[in-house]
């Protein structure tokens, strides 16, 4: 379980440093938004100057851009915090939805990421005993193999349903196909393994199906050696 | 002069254009690679600056696409990492790199070089 482990120590650093480029990504972006706004509001600042007439509309819509572009950064802040704070723990109780939120919400920060959709977004589940980082490794990795399948203009579900004393069944329904050999690769396979997750199989090639456990022997053994 | 922009960042070329026409600089706005080459084959640009990462077609793979279309066509890389200037796969070009947040003055600078150079 060690060996193991420390085998993941590389890919992790890997997922934290992509994951964290692509914030930066987009606070940068935001930032350029909210850059070339003042800078325009600096140009009709210089016209008017000049006697042009400033019209009031534009101005409102500058600044609504800009109050916009704020929230924006403070969503992704947090979003960047809750991820960062993902390793303070090694074990813990999650909840899955939440963490499928933050997956989804870290993974649109990439070019080619689609829509996704939680059906039943209200249901409630059980927490499950897990490696939130390693879980959302997972999950992150998943998505990724999921929006390419689906292309930029596609939309994937994900349907839960529990699973009595076990687990947390997990559906990626995708818009477009996903090529069964393709998937898992290793990297998936391995993380899927320390987690105890298993893929069940099924019949169509738009559908990926996982059993998240509610708790396994790998993960009790992490925490003991916490 | 007349720019083509392409970025899937909205407001941010839109913004851009904007100032631009500001400074008497024509500007067209795409925000996909797609948009982009429906566009190139209706009007003839001076400098297309391109977001290198796009859903779809990617920054690298449009300007392929756009010099197939128009062989004296300029482009600028706009990017989320430091300014930077990389040669061309072939040796023979050099891309122009630069960061986010832009700076317009430098921008409009960096065009006119280009345009000369041609």
């Amino acid at each position: 379980m060690n060996d193991a482990l420390n085998d993941m120590n590389a890919e992790s650093l890997k997922f934290f440093g992509k994951v964290n480029a692509s914030i930066s990504h987009e606070l940068k972006n935001i930032l350029a938004i909210i850059s070339e706004t003042a800078g325009f509001l600096n140009d009709l600042t210089e016209l008017a100057k000049q006697g042009k007439e400033l019209k009031l509309s534009l101005l409102e819509n500058c600044s609504n851009s800009i109050a916009e572009e704020i929230q924006r950064g403070f969503t992704t802040i947090k979003q960047m915090n809750r991820f960062s704070h993902s390793v303070d723990v090694a074990v813990m109780d999650v909840d899955l939805l939440d963490i499928l939120d933050l997956m989804i919400g870290l993974t649109g920060f990439l070019s080619f990421a689609g829509k996704v959709r939680i059906e039943d977004k209200d249901q409630k589940f059980e927490t499950i005993t897990t490696c939130p980082f390693l879980l959302q490794n997972l999950l992150y990795r998943i998505l990724c193999f999921a929006y390419e399948c689906a292309g930029p203009e596609g939309e994937i579900r994900l349907r839960l349903s529990p699973e009595k004393d076990k687990g947390i069944l997990l559906r990626f329904i995708n818009s477009g196909q996903m090529p069964v050999e393709k998937f898992p690769d290793e990297k998936i396979k391995q993380t899927a393994d320390l987690l105890g997750v298993e893929f069940k199989k099924n019949n169509s090639f738009y559908e990926l199906n996982m059993l998240i456990p509610y708790t396994c022997d790998k993960i009790k053994d992490v925490e003991k050696n916490q | 002069m007349k720019i083509l922009l392409v970025d899937d960042e909205q407001k941010f070329i839109n913004m851009l254009a904007k100032r631009l026409a500001l400074r008497g600089i024509e500007a067209d706005t795409a925000y996909t690679g797609e948009e982009a080459l429906k566009q190139a084959k209706n009007a003839v640009y001076d400098v297309a600056v391109l977001d290198i990462k796009m859903p779809g077609i990617s920054g690298p793979q449009l300007k392929k696409k756009l010099f197939t279309l128009h062989p004296n066509l300029k482009f600028i890389f706009v990017t989320g990492h430091g300014a930077v200037e990389k040669s061309d796969e072939d040796g023979s070009e050099k891309d122009i790199y630069l960061s986010k947040p832009l700076d317009l003055d430098f921008l409009i600078e960096t065009v006119q070089e280009l345009i000369q150079t041609r």
